[in-house]
């Protein structure tokens, strides 16, 4: 990986004091890189200012952030995530490609044999137990969700928890629901002895959050045509991006890279 | 408390194979609990996972779990 020439993150109160200090890091002007708004701040009711800005900088004449090099793309997962079809995948997304989602691989359905009632049983009680040790009162409902993932693909089931005050169960990005939601699908496979499609759910919060995706993804293409320049999105876990990228494959004017690493790994629509 | 040990016991016995090995030791100081977690010795990639995934995934639903009593939490895997 080089590190010389790649494009820098600075974070600073406003989009103008992020761009000088990241120009004085670099030792450049500002004719010699390109600049990316990727986080503008958020503005209060009053005007006032809040929040980070946090703009890129990319020297010019490289390709630093070309997918190319950020790595090969739609390989996504590959870089985090283990080929093993028996175990659980960490989420929704199955697929180790991301933007190739025509064919869903056969251990990421619900299997036929096994009863689907069943595994709702299973996995209800798993999650119950957990919840009862995590000293959270809720209910349980199970739901087959063909509104959670694409009309080719097939539905999930669901446990979603209702109750009160469940926030913390959804944690910083999504952190706490994803860890619920494998350490559940961990247990029922080993129970059932296959993989099972199973999503843990908080309130809907994942059908709000794929629609609020969705149309975050769209305005952003329209920003990004608007302006001819590309946009970045903020880091998002695989399948968020995902989830984008699937929001814009059909999109006539756009098309989608993921850039960086891990973590930091961001979505990026870039005008065609 | 105990609820955090529980937990602790609940998660690693789905995980691993031997799940009568599986042990855990809980020290409550005034605002960090340290869960020692200990498993047959067969069970150590199991109960780390690809990456510490499934580490982490336990350490995470650990510290939701104590953050509700505002305290912090430590699993250590020996």
């Amino acid at each position: 990986m080089s590190n010389q020439n790649e494009s820098l993150n600075v974070s600073a109160k406003t989009v103008d004091e992020a761009i000088e200090q990241g120009l004085n890091q670099l030792g450049l002007t500002r004719d010699e890189v390109d600049v990316e708004i990727i986080n503008e701040g958020k503005r209060t009711l009053f005007g006032l200012k809040s929040g980070e800005a946090i703009v890129r900088l990319t020297p010019k004449g490289q390709t630093a952030t070309s997918p190319s090099e950020a790595d090969p793309l739609p390989t996504d997962e590959a870089v985090s995530q283990e080929p093993a079809p028996s175990e659980p995948d960490e989420l929704d997304s199955s697929e180790p490609d991301e933007s190739a989602e025509e064919t869903l691989p056969v251990e990421a359905q619900v299997s036929e044999e096994d009863d689907p009632s069943q595994i709702a049983e299973i996995g209800k009680e798993y999650l119950g137990g957990l919840l009862e040790r995590m000293g959270i009162k809720a209910t349980i409902t199970t739901r087959v969700a063909p509104d959670l993932v694409e009309p080719d693909e097939s539905p999930p089931l669901v446990l979603d928890i209702t109750g009160r005050d469940l926030g913390i169960l959804i944690g910083r990005r999504n952190e706490t629901l994803q860890a619920l939601q494998y350490m559940v699908r961990l247990m029922v496979n080993k129970e059932m002895g296959s993989w099972q499609r199973i999503v843990v759910d908080v309130e809907s919060y994942r059908s709000r959050r794929r629609h609020s995706l969705h149309q975050m993804a769209k305005r952003m293409a329209e920003r990004a045509v608007a302006n001819g320049e590309r946009v970045v999105l903020e880091a998002m876990p695989a399948y968020e991006r995902r989830l984008i990228h699937i929001a814009l494959r059909d999109h006539p004017a756009v098309f989608t890279r993921s850039i960086g690493h891990d973590k930091n790994r961001k979505v990026t629509i870039i005008p065609k | 408390m105990g609820l955090l040990k529980d937990l602790t016991l609940e998660m690693a016995r789905a995980v691993v194979n031997e799940s009568e090995q599986v042990r855990v030791e809980e020290v409550e100081g005034a605002s960090m609990i340290v869960l020692e977690l200990s498993v047959a010795p067969g069970d150590m990639g199991r109960i780390i996972g690809k990456e510490g995934r499934v580490a982490n995934a336990m350490r995470t639903l650990l510290r939701t779990s104590a953050a509700k009593d505002g305290k912090r939490v430590n699993l250590e895997i020996i």
